[in-house]
């Protein structure tokens, strides 16, 4: 479903140019659980900022579902994003005055579903993650791993079919870092999700059943098979 | 997003930074009740004055001795020449013209008034009876000078109820011989409180008969004469009619100043627009400085909801939703500003209304719809700077910004 050709990322710091990304070519099928690992500075972040349609490759070429959205304008992009990927974050980006539910309903209403159909589907997302009591909750009444699942149910809400998580755990302690990570395979496992996690800790990058270890914006060494 | 769900986010942001929107609400307020009170303020002055000519009758003239020709400025002030005396003589030739229902000679004086041990400084009026009917006073008491020749000095005289208040007191003043400077007249009428009378206060007036002020004072021409056109549509015609009468009478020199009651007032009228333009101008910086304020904020705002914005962009909402969203939320500020300083001035009017209440203040309409206008375009104007700094940011320097 995702096929990368030839993807370029430069960025001009100063007058030196940085090539975050070298000709990368990379093929996610649907469905799969793929990790992106490597040291900090070695383009998992740009390949993933990528992947999600939230920055441009220098050159190459990117399709996804069949259709190249390399050149797509600002609003087409975003129309791709709110219907088929979703992100998760290491900081959560919650907005501080919007409560849980509020959170977790955005992408639908920029996506200009209906209030009463919002409600059902908000609280469906929050009851599978067992969040249902904290609804009204804004994010600093909420624990790290409480605020990592909403995160979650906001991601999951609008039904993607790709689930980007940037260091899903990073802020958070081990047992609920264990707690989000076992809640985001559950969803690739039950819901056929595409999961695709950027992490440098290797003990959960090798959770994934297909990893991809990138330094200094190649893809170094290609791993199979679950742990 | 749908078109409802726009406002109600852009409303929630609000409600939610209490603080911050409570100043800019404020700002707007006061802009925009400053603009409403202060062109109020304005229009009500002139409607004030306007009334003010009407209760002299639409038909006034006036004939001032002395022509202008160097100035406008007023009656006999510039004249090259000493002007002609107008006469008690000029006023009675005037009579006789069929185009004018009344004609009052007028002068005018300051004077000493004194009864049994009390005694003032006042304004002195020497008239004829015409004079009542043509200001349209009204009697507490007794009544108004006589009618009779004009040239000859009654001995009577009517006082404003102030100056019957402090000269006599409690006791009966009709009938009193009063002091007028070194004469005496006989008290025959008091004259009735009035709200408001232009340009004179009638409750300090001691009213004598236009003969005897005039060789009181020793003066020997009349301040003006006052006259009535028999309709409005006589203006023109009694204008001249007199120019000719008084031409006639002073050896063919044209040397009085015509001064119409229309004239008058168109004078006063355009000052007042003007003034009124100008107040509501002033007032109309207070709100755009109201705008650089919400700019101001808003723009402090982009910048601490940088990874919101950046969030949103991630969820999937294109540049031109957030430069809505960022315009919505300015716009609603800069209308419930709006609304609120509608809401203060209506307060001001009726503090206004409660410590003056001679001033009838009215709301133009043009200066709320003008001030809700304003405001709207303020709050846009100065909404778009942030908006599009808030629609241009990078989605993966804004989701990485803390």
């Amino acid at each position: 479903m995702i096929k990368l050709r030839q993807i370029e990322r430069d960025f001009i710091v100063g007058d030196q140019t940085v090539h975050a990304l070298r000709k990368v070519d990379l093929d996610i099928r649907e469905g799969e659980y793929l990790s992106l690992m490597g040291p900090s500075g070695s383009g998992k972040s740009t390949l993933m900022h990528i992947l999600g349609l939230l920055d441009q490759p220098t050159a190459g070429r990117y399709e996804l579902d069949g259709r190249d959205v390399t050149g797509l304008g600002d609003a087409a992009q975003a129309e791709v994003r709110r219907h088929k990927i979703g992100f998760v974050f290491q900081f959560f980006h919650l907005v501080p005055y919007l409560t849980a539910a509020e959170n977790a309903e955005l992408p639908l209403v920029l996506s200009g579903v209906d209030p009463v159909e919002r409600r059902r589907r908000v609280a469906e997302s929050l009851g599978a993650l067992g969040l249902s009591q904290r609804a009204d909750h804004r994010p600093d009444q909420l624990s790290g791993g409480q605020r990592q699942r909403v995160a979650i149910a906001r991601a999951m809400v609008a039904q993607p079919s790709v689930l980007l998580a940037d260091e899903p755990t990073g802020n958070l302690d081990r047992s609920s870092g264990q707690e989000v990570i076992h809640l985001i395979e559950e969803l690739h496992d039950t819901r056929g999700l595409t999961l695709v996690v950027v992490t440098h800790d290797p003990e959960m990058g090798e959770r994934a059943e297909r990893q991809i270890h990138m330094i200094d914006g190649v893809i170094h060494e290609e791993t199979r098979g679950r742990a | 997003m749908s078109l409802r769900d726009l406002p109600i986010m852009a409303i929630r942001v609000l409600v939610r930074h209490p603080a911050r929107s409570a100043l800019m609400l404020l700002a707007m307020s006061i802009g925009t009740a400053a603009v409403v009170v202060l062109t109020s303020l304005g229009e009500s002055a002139r409607g004030y004055v306007s009334d003010e000519f009407s209760t002299l009758g639409t038909h006034l003239i006036m004939i001032y001795p002395g022509r202008t020709e160097t100035s406008g400025i007023g009656p006999g002030m510039f004249a090259g020449a000493t002007p002609r005396d107008l006469t008690i003589g000029d006023a009675l030739a005037l009579e006789k013209s069929s185009l004018l229902a009344e004609v009052a000679p007028m002068a005018t004086g300051r004077a000493k008034v004194s009864w049994g041990g009390r005694s003032r400084e006042t304004t002195l009026i020497g008239a004829t009876a015409a004079m009542r009917r043509l200001r349209g006073w009204t009697m507490a008491q007794g009544r108004f000078l006589p009618e009779g020749d004009p040239e000859r000095d009654s001995g009577t005289c009517v006082i404003g109820a102030e100056i019957r208040s402090e000269i006599f007191g409690p006791r009966q003043a009709l009938g009193q011989w009063l002091n007028v400077s070194d004469r005496r007249c006989r008290v025959i009428g008091i004259l009735a409180e009035e709200g408001r009378s232009i340009g004179m206060d009638v409750e300090r007036l001691v009213v004598l008969p236009v003969a005897g002020l005039m060789s009181l004072l020793n003066k020997p021409s009349l301040g003006r004469i006052m006259a009535n056109a028999r309709s409005h549509e006589l203006m023109d015609r009694a204008s001249d009619d007199i120019r000719r009468i008084i031409k006639e009478r002073h050896q063919g020199e044209e040397d009085v100043t015509i001064i119409t009651q229309d004239a008058l007032l168109e004078t006063f009228d355009r000052i007042l627009a003007a003034l009124t333009y100008t107040v509501g101008g002033i007032a109309g910086i207070s709100l755009i400085v109201a705008g650089i304020l919400i700019m101001n904020v808003m723009l402090v705002s982009v910048s601490q909801r940088t990874s919101e914005i950046g969030l949103l962009k991630a969820l999937g909402a294109p540049q031109s939703e957030i430069l809505r969203l960022f315009l919505v939320e300015a716009s609603a500020l800069s209308l419930f500003g709006a609304l609120l300083g509608l809401a203060l001035g209506v307060l001001s009017r009726l503090a206004i209304l409660y410590f003056y209440p001679v001033l009838p203040i009215t709301w133009p309409v043009w200066a709320i719809i003008a001030a809700l206008a304003t405001a709207l375009v303020v709050g846009l104007a100065f909404g778009v700077i942030p908006a599009r700094r808030a629609a241009e940011l990078d989605a993966v320097a804004a989701l990485s910004h803390h």
